[in-house]
């Protein structure tokens, strides 16, 4: 085993980063003037609506679309008949082993209650609408299966001929450590258990949506809501036969996208080639209902695990299979199955592992990306029999969790030895903040309304290595005047990430951060990125920015060595002055800069590439809750969520992505499903009337703490990622504090009310 | 959205004989928060829509101890929520307003305009069926006098008919003594609907329960009374026997369905419980 040492840069003075600068995105927001997708409005521009079909398994005899295209507005119908017939990538990740190639824009066969099957252009929306309705389709029904165990049964029918059988959407993935059969047999205690795991979806603020034009030279442009400019450039070109130099991506402002996001949808391409039909712009924007039907949820399935432990509470074995349902199509299937099964080596130590992950087509609507990727689900299962392991053995869970914590060195998930690892310093401080020893006393009771604390904790990566090798760009230019200009191709999901990469670069370059301007998602212009996701945004594209603003630094400094009459190594840049170390020689770094009489301007342009690996962050959540006997709510009365993520760049906007992560988190725990009719496969809830987000209202006290501890050297003076991590530790928190409230312990999300009742009920009758 | 033929009559009887001559493709407009959002969805076919918001004089409202309190058609649920007459002697009332959308939706929604779209789980109407509340009907034929009790027919369905418009409702004053109550009980806190409603109003006599009126919303085709739960509690002393009684009567006269946001159990028991608290939180804010 190797431990790598921590190399650090030692700088302690920041004047940038650690800051809660003014995001720089602020004004635009709240003066409503920033541009999202949806806002682009071109001359003439079409508007296009996708028919939807009303079965959930089905080949397509035949459509009739004469009386749509009869209709007055009406410009354009596509069908599977006319529209090329490219087998493609679900999420365009090109050739990466986290999805899967097993989609067309229409096919002459439907997969899922929902699945679009036909797409209209007309000069309105309601004329678009109306000719949804006027094409005609005519079904020869398949048999369906909606849940894992139907379509992994021999005789299911299968959903997609991908050559494996049962349904797998990937062979098994099969992670295995030490030996199991040893490690069970030197066990004093074996916990075995079901969890059963909905499906909660992202729910992001901003439907999908898309403008497109193509331009007199064949060439698209499309302003689309997604977190991967490249990739949707990339899989746009390779399926309607275009060089990448004729497909244009751009992306501003999002609202929202949790990782979802990654996938090309159906109306990306389908608005492109409308446009292309008509030869007009062509606008096509999800209902809310639509991003539902033909979104991406996050995996349902079950888990079923097995651990030893032994009576001094170490944990000798871990047993899992894990069967993820994919809905129609692979989406990240097979990401979201490497990682969430790799994530079950680790987070409590464990030298036996055995684990099995598998994915299952099932026709119900696609599960892909989203915020914690597989590993909420399998964390939540580790989490909860972890916990009621500690009480079977007489321990308290936050001190078993602790003993058992991952430390330094240990094999992570990725293969990777751990560097900078954090988990204990959260347990430990969490154990203090929330003074647990003392509030674990008064838990319970026999009252009506009854309180508990519950502890999760959870680890997570930065970026997708290895299941993608990954790399982060940026170009940062100078101007003459000292300001300077930041290129990314990273998106700004809303997260704040382009004031974070803008901080690294003036921090790098000693200017103030008012002096950077970014420009960012446009694949035209910035330069290549993968994509915002996997929790890597700061620390890859952030490291990214870093060395292009210090390739930037050193031509700057060589060009002002002569100016100062010193050598480039002898000077500093702090506050926009550059200083001769040891003297008191200076200039402003605008008159080193700044053209001069008979001297014009010079190009000063820093390149960044950055291939990284991987680095962990670390979290540890406590939760109250109070559980109402009689009606059986259960409502989170405080959290404190501990997060050691390396270096803060903005502690405002840091806090800002835990909160939110415990906000959806309590949502998927207590409140949130998405739910599929299992004889019709048809959606019962595809609204915000019957799919229920907490509300502010419902938001506990959150008192955020978040440690430095354990800074990674891959990321910007050891910054780590946080995106993910957040949603990941409050499920498994909420479910422990309830058993610690009415001594029930719960197997699956979401824990509603009725579920309560029925569970006290059950030990009512037992007792 | 579907295009519909507007129309903005200028008086009660302009309207009613419009409204009559159009039938049942014609609805109503005041605020609109229920019914553009169904036009929208498609949850309704409407072509025709009548703007009843330029007639003159339905946005009154007045409070008198001994007459009660009387509000128009136009008065949106705002401003009942922020009424100090409704604050003080209807917290019922007070709390189903409040709960009722987002404050955005309560400026516009009128308290007439969700007694009238007669949802099952409408918050002000078990309030008002408690509190024995009348609606005030302008027709070219007459004018009537409906109780709330008596207005719905079923899901969106009421007694009214093509010309019919509801012009106030009349609060009857707090009796001595009394006291009254709502829960609503839902997923979350807020933009919520419930899915289960209960409200109580009762008057006390010494240790015994004159009177009471218990009204259900969402756990049948209507808002309805529990009126044999009711009668086991009039005239009696509100010991936790009769209490229990009392609950589980409530819960036998409900009849409520299962879907995704509660199932039929569920929902009957909770209103046992809520028919519980309500009583006890009636009880404690006597006046």
């Amino acid at each position: 085993m190797t431990i790598h040492e921590k190399d650090i840069p030692q700088k302690t003075d920041f004047t940038v980063v650690g800051k809660s600068v003014k995001r720089s995105d602020t004004l635009e927001k709240v003066t409503g003037s920033a541009v999202y997708a949806g806002d682009i409005a071109l001359p003439g521009m079409l508007h296009g609506k996708i028919k939807r079909c009303e079965i959930a398994h089905a080949q397509i005899k035949r459509i009739d679309t004469s009386k749509a295209l009869a209709l007055k507005g009406v410009k354009a119908v596509l069908t599977h008949e006319n529209v090329p017939h490219v087998l493609h990538y679900g999420s365009p990740h090109p050739r990466s082993a986290s999805c899967t190639k097993d989609q067309y824009i229409f096919d002459h066969r439907v997969r899922y209650w929902g699945e679009g099957v036909a797409a209209v252009a007309a000069v309105t929306e309601e004329i678009a609408e109306e000719a949804l309705h006027l094409i005609e389709i005519e079904y020869e029904p398949l048999p369906a299966v909606f849940t894992i165990e139907e379509a992994m049964k021999p005789d299911a029918p299968l959903i997609y001929d991908n050559g494996l059988d049962h349904n797998n959407v990937l062979p098994p993935v099969v992670v295995r450590r030490g030996d199991i059969d040893k490690g069970f047999a030197e066990a004093d205690l074996i916990l075995e258990n079901e969890f059963d795991l909905g499906r909660p979806t992202p729910a992001y603020m901003e439907p999908n949506v898309c403008v497109t034009q193509w331009d007199g030279n064949g060439k698209l442009t499309i302003w689309s809501s997604t977190q991967t400019a490249f990739m949707v450039r990339g899989a746009l070109a390779e399926v309607l036969g275009v060089p990448l130099n004729k497909v244009r991506v751009v992306v501003d402002h999002m609202g929202g996208g949790f990782g979802a996001k990654q996938d090309l949808f159906q109306h990306e391409f389908l608005c492109a080639l409308l446009a292309r039909e008509t030869a007009k712009p062509v606008r096509m924007e999800y209902t809310r209902k639509e991003t539902f039907l033909g979104g991406r949820s996050r995996h349902p399935g079950k888990i079923w695990l097995k651990q030893g432990f032994t009576k001094d509470g170490r944990i000798t074995a871990r047993q899992a299979r894990i069967v993820f349902n994919s809905g129609a199509y692979g989406s990240h299937s097979p990401g979201v199955t490497n990682v969430g099964t790799a994530a079950m080596t680790s987070l409590y130590r464990c030298e036996n592992v055995d684990l099995e992950g598998r994915a299952i087509y099932t026709n119900t609507p696609i599960a892909g990306a989203f915020r914690g990727y597989g590993v909420v689900q399998t964390y939540f299962a580790i989490d909860l029999q972890v916990d009621e392991a500690a009480e079977r053995l007489g321990f308290d869970p936050a001190e078993f969790k602790l003993k058992n914590a991952v430390r330094e060195g240990d094999i992570a998930p990725s293969g990777h030895p751990i560097v900078g690892h954090g988990l204990e310093d959260c347990i430990r401080r969490g154990i203090e903040e929330s003074d647990w020893v003392n509030v674990r006393k008064t838990s319970g009771g026999s009252g009506v309304k009854r309180r508990g604390w519950g502890i999760g904790c959870e680890m997570h990566g930065s970026s997708a290595y290895p299941g993608i090798k990954e790399q982060g760009n940026a170009i940062v230019k100078m101007n003459e005047d000292g300001t300077v200009t930041l290129l990314t191709g990273t998106a700004g999901l809303g997260t704040g990430a382009h004031t974070a990469l803008s901080q690294i670069v003036a921090e790098e370059l000693g200017v103030p951060f008012e002096s950077i301007g970014v420009v960012q998602g446009d694949t035209d212009v910035v330069p290549w990125d993968i994509g915002a996701f996997a929790s890597h945004t700061t620390y890859m594209g952030g490291r990214a920015a870093q060395i292009a603003a210090a390739d930037v630094k050193r031509q700057v400094l060589s060009h002002a060595a002569p100016l100062l009459e010193a050598e480039a190594d002898q000077l500093t840049i702090e506050g926009g002055v550059i200083r001769v170390t040891g003297t008191n020689r200076s200039m402003t770094l605008k008159d080193a800069v700044a053209p001069h009489r008979g001297i014009p301007a010079i190009q000063l342009v820093g390149v960044g590439t950055y291939t990284p690996t991987k680095s962990y962050s670390f979290g540890a959540h406590f939760v109250e809750v109070e559980v109402d006997t009689e009606t059986g709510e259960v409502a989170v009365l405080q959290v404190i969520p501990v997060h050691e993520i390396g270096k803060v760049v903005h502690p405002i906007a840091a806090a800002g992505q835990i909160e939110g992560g415990i906000q959806q988190g309590i949502g998927h725990t207590l409140s949130e499903d998405y739910v599929i009719d299992l004889t019709t496969g048809r959606s019962l809830n595809p609204s915000f009337v019957d799919y229920k987000m907490p509300l502010s209202m419902d938001m506990p006290p959150i008192r955020t703490i978040i440690l430095e501890t354990a800074p990674d050297p891959g990321g910007p003076w050891g910054a780590k990622g946080v995106g993910e991590d957040p949603i990941i530790a409050i499920g498994p928190a909420i479910a422990n504090a309830i058993h610690d409230a009415i001594g029930v312990r719960f197997h699956h999300y979401p824990i509603t009310p009725e579920n309560i009742l029925d569970a006290l009920r059950e030990t009512t009758k037992e007792a | 959205m579907k295009s519909f033929d507007y129309h903005e009559p200028k008086s009660l009887e302009e309207a009613s004989s419009l409204l009559a001559e159009l039938g049942k493709p014609a609805s109503i407009i005041a605020g609109g928060t229920d019914l553009l959002v169904e036009i929208k969805e498609e949850l309704r076919a409407v072509s025709h829509v009548v703007n009843i918001k330029r007639i003159a004089g339905l946005d009154w409202k007045s409070w008198d101890p001994e007459k009660g309190l009387r509000f128009g058609t136009l008065v949106t649920a705002r401003e009942i929520e922020t009424w100090p007459a409704v604050v003080k002697h209807y917290p019922n009332l007070r709390t189903a307003v409040s709960l009722l959308g987002s404050i955005q939706v309560r400026n516009r929604a009128t308290v007439v305009g969700n007694i009238c779209r007669a949802s099952p789980s409408a918050d002000t109407i078990p309030p008002l069926i408690a509190d024995g509340a009348e609606l005030t009907v302008y027709s070219n034929a007459g004018e009537r006098v409906i109780p709330v009790e008596e207005l719905f027919t079923g899901p969106g369905k009421t007694v009214l008919v093509p010309g019919d418009i509801v012009t106030g409702i009349h609060v009857p004053a707090p009796r001595a003594r009394s006291g009254r109550a709502y829960i609503k009980h839902g997923r979350r806190k807020a933009m919520e609907l419930a899915t289960v409603g209960v409200a109580v109003s009762l008057e006390r006599d010494g240790d015994t329960c004159a009177d009471i009126r218990i009204a259900l919303g969402a756990v049948a085709a209507t808002p309805i009374r529990a009126r044999t739960a009711e009668a086991l509690l009039r005239g009696r002393s509100l010991d936790d026997d009769t209490l229990a009684a009392v609950a589980e009567t409530a819960m036998q006269e409900s009849t409520p369905i299962s879907n995704v946001r509660a199932s039929a159990a569920y929902r009957r028991e909770m209103v046992g419980v809520l028919t519980r608290r309500a009583i006890g939180m009636a009880m404690g804010g006597i006046q």
